[in-house]
């Protein structure tokens, strides 16, 4: 009754993508440093792949790269969680209680559409350049992601399947562990995706206004003095990093969630 | 002795809001027997599948009496389960947990749930499927799925709304002799709701024709054709004579 | 007590019984949820207004605070003086450039990769790793490059806007239906033909979707760029605001690039929905 097994395709059919991805990103950072043997090198200017390698080694093993990371990361979490804590359940509530959602919609919408990142200088200001500053940016920065695919997540929730449970004797709590919840949580993941990359945007402006330490203050730092080996450095982390969380997450949706098409 | 479903004079409207009220049923009446298959036969919007909505208790009558067995039906039970036309799995959960579902609600302990939610799916013939996820099933398979869990329960009475609906006309066909084998086998009081006469006789002792909005209980037949049925019953003049005196009481509720 | 109706009824798509009575029509009903929306702003708004004249501040944090009404009024000025203006323009030159170089570049690349599995594949990891990372982060590179003046600015722009266009073309184009393809290279349609019927049609509301998303990106990108690296612009003048402690300029501002925003967006959606009518459901992406 199930579709025949998929044919037999070689390696390297199979795995194209992955095998032309890499091919290019080999090629492109091969050619970024040949260039150098056609065209002049200013190091004020521009780095090459062979010191941004070197440069990457020097701050992992003197620690400072893991350390600024880690000052970096402090906020983030703090900030991200409390996302994640008031954001879900005010998605949830604007869901299932319908004019809540009717009141909040507009509301939520305005806030989203603006650019809050242009609040980021008074919030500095009012709250300093310490943690918890910049745990609010990034706070006000990843909340509404969780918001929206929260009260989007609720609002799917197939009736169907609470008439389901309903003719099956089903309570209300059953409703709620078996039905709402697992529906609700594909779309908070992808919302956490969502807000992961504005999180980071709201741990580096907090930290380019006015900090002292943590990755975006070291690229800046670097910048200043012109070390642009380790500032490419820096610069490729904080790719890695971004590019590793949204996927990851990405990753497990698609794992953890086979039944969404299409997300 | 008494009747396993009885309904007199139900009625039932709609009020929806910013819309007129809708009146769905009006003096309905019926009677199932035990162990007996009832199919139910109307024009679109009659009330079919809200009356099987109000025997299985999510949607209760303004008026009017509506027992299994003799008691008054107050709500969903476990007495009596419904198969979807639009099968309503869970999309999380595997074939055997989908299965298992009316169980759990019902506090039935995890290697008992799992022990009778094997028993279904071999008398469905979804035996090596248990791990499957609904999005990998075929339609014909999904709703066996959904006609196992409706069974796990071992309900009094299995209500049916065109399940086999959805479904394309040849899975349609396979399904219907599937059930027919299955009901044998189960030993339930069947009411099933449809828009095709041919499924409805192929399949039931009984057959009601409802009239159209405000629905009720127009003419019942009695299929006096022999079990177990054979396909090849659906041609012969027995069959389609039947198929005609019913289409002609159906006729006149279809406004074209 | 939920919600949550019970029954799926669809009961909207039948006629209503001749014999009953029509019920009165809720105005309330029909209005709810704008009522309720509008009036949620309008209450958030009047509580801030009110709130600092009813409860006492310490004399240090009056110095940080403002209200609607001030706000409104340093708007007002802010137009009426015609001070506004010069820095908006800057700031919308930056955006203009910056978005139309997005465009120019994203959409052919788009239709591009679209049509080359080939170059799709190349090109991926380097969209992805881009697209993924805050361009925040090129800043203070871009600085180096480019100085303090338009041009980092417009790169900034340039990379927020840039990926939204490119990946929506590029599902667009993708996405052409293959047996529409087919029909129309039946009915003889030579492979401009092809792009013209089927590829360029279904593409566009992914295209203008796309664009929908630069939009708000490239905004964000000038309020960001000018932050933290210029010289002259509507964020800059927000930011020098901030350090004098004029949180009403401050919001001023965000108001003004907010309310920019959300109408260029508003235009682009009224396009988005006009080509998708067509389409069965929505392509949404948040």
């Amino acid at each position: 009754m199930m579709d025949d097994a998929a044919p037999r395709v070689s390696f390297p059919t199979r795995y194209r993508k992955v095998l032309l991805g890499s091919l290019s990103v080999v090629l492109f950072f091969a050619a970024w440093q040949a260039i150098f043997l056609l065209v002049p090198f200013n190091p004020l200017f521009i780095s090459k792949p062979s010191l941004i390698a070197s440069g990457l080694v020097d701050l992992i093993t003197s620690g400072d790269l893991l350390r600024d990371l880690a000052v970096s990361a402090v906020p983030f979490l703090y900030g991200f969680s409390a996302a994640v804590v008031i954001g879900v359940p005010l998605g949830i509530v604007m869901g299932w209680r319908v004019r809540v959602g009717y009141a909040l919609d507009p509301l939520m919408t305005v806030f989203y559409a603006s650019p809050l990142v242009a609040l980021a200088p008074l919030v500095v200001i009012f709250f300093g350049v310490g943690v918890a500053g910049k745990a609010l940016i990034i706070f006000f920065l990843s909340v509404f992601p969780f918001i929206f695919n929260a009260y989007a997540g609720v609002r799917a929730v197939d009736r169907l399947l609470i008439n389901v449970v309903r003719s099956l004797g089903g309570s209300e709590r059953d409703l709620y562990f078996k039905v709402i919840f697992p529906s609700v949580l594909p779309y908070i993941v992808a919302g956490a995706r969502i807000a992961v990359g504005r999180a980071l945007i709201g741990v580096l402006v907090g930290e380019f206004f006015a900090a002292s330490e943590g990755i975006g203050y070291a690229i800046s730092r670097f910048g200043d003095i012109f070390a642009l080996d380790r500032m490419f450095a820096c610069i490729i982390t904080i790719m890695v990093i971004a590019m590793v969380l949204t996927e990851g997450i990405r990753w497990t949706e698609r794992t953890a969630f086979p039944w969404r098409s299409g997300h | 002795m008494p009747a396993c479903i009885e309904g007199r004079n139900v009625n039932l409207t709609f009020r929806p809001p910013n819309r007129r009220p809708v009146r769905a049923l009006h003096g309905f009446d019926i009677d199932v027997q035990e162990c007996e298959f009832l199919s139910i036969v109307g024009p679109s919007g009659c009330g079919k599948t809200t009356f099987l909505n109000v025997v299985l208790g999510l949607i209760k009558p303004d008026s009017g009496e509506l027992r299994i067995r003799g008691k008054p039906i107050s709500g969903p039970g476990t007495d009596r389960a419904m198969v979807f036309q639009e099968f309503g799995l869970l999309p999380w959960r595997t074939v055997l947990n989908n299965i298992e579902l009316g169980l759990e609600l019902k506090g039935v302990p995890g290697e008992t749930r799992r022990h009778i939610s094997r028993r279904f799916i071999h008398m469905v013939g979804l035996a090596g499927f248990e791990g499957h996820y609904p999005h990998e099933l075929s339609g014909g398979m999904k709703q066996r799925v959904g006609l196992a869990r409706a069974l796990a329960t071992d309900p009094d009475v299995l209500l049916m709304d065109e399940p086999f609906a959805a479904l394309d006309a040849q899975t349609r066909d396979v399904m219907q002799v599937e059930l027919l084998r299955i009901w044998q086998e189960a030993r339930k009081t069947v009411l099933f709701v449809t828009h095709q006469i041919d499924e409805a006789i192929y399949l039931s002792d009984r057959v009601m024709v409802m009239t159209k909005r405000p629905g009720h209980a127009k003419k019942m037949f009695t299929i006096k054709l022999p079990r177990p049925r054979d396909y090849e019953m659906r041609v012969t003049r027995e069959f389609n004579d039947l198929k005609l005196e019913i289409w002609q009481e159906l006729k006149d509720e279809i406004t074209v | 007590m939920s919600e949550i109706q019970v029954i799926d009824a669809n009961i909207a798509a039948v006629a209503p019984a001749d014999d009953l009575a029509e019920p009165p029509k809720g105005v309330w009903q029909r209005f709810e949820p704008t009522i309720l929306g509008f009036g949620s702003i309008v209450v958030l708004l009047l509580v801030w207004e009110f709130l600092p004249r009813l409860i006492t501040m310490q004399e240090g944090t009056k110095l940080f605070f403002t209200v609607p009404s001030e706000i409104g009024g340093t708007l007002w000025r802010m137009f009426a003086t015609g001070a506004i203006w010069a820095p908006l323009g800057v700031s919308a030159s930056a955006f203009a450039v910056g978005l139309s170089i997005a465009i120019v570049v994203g959409l052919p690349l788009g239709v591009l990769l679209g049509r080359s599995a080939t170059l799709n594949a190349m090109f991926d990891p380097f969209i992805t790793a881009f697209n993924a990372t805050p361009r925040l982060v090129f800043l203070p590179l871009l600085l180096l490059w480019f100085g303090l003046g338009l041009w980092s600015k417009v790169a900034v722009v340039f990379i927020g806007a840039l990926f939204p266009i490119l990946i929506n073309t590029y599902e667009g184009v993708r996405n052409a239906d293959r047996v529409l393809i087919n029909v129309v290279r039946s009915f003889g349609a030579t492979e401009w033909g092809i792009a013209r019927l089927v590829v360029v049609p279904n593409a566009l509301p992914y295209i203008v979707v796309g664009l929908r998303l630069a939009i708000g990106r490239a905004v964000l990108g000038v309020v960001v760029a000018e932050f933290f690296g210029s010289q002259d612009g509507l964020g800059v003048v927000m930011v020098r605001a901030a350090s004098r402690f004029q949180v009403d300029v401050v919001f001023a501002g965000l108001i003004v690039f907010a309310a920019l925003s959300l109408l260029m967006t508003g235009l682009v959606k009224l396009l988005e929905d006009r080509l998708s009518r067509w389409r069965p459901q929505h392509i949404s992406a948040i």
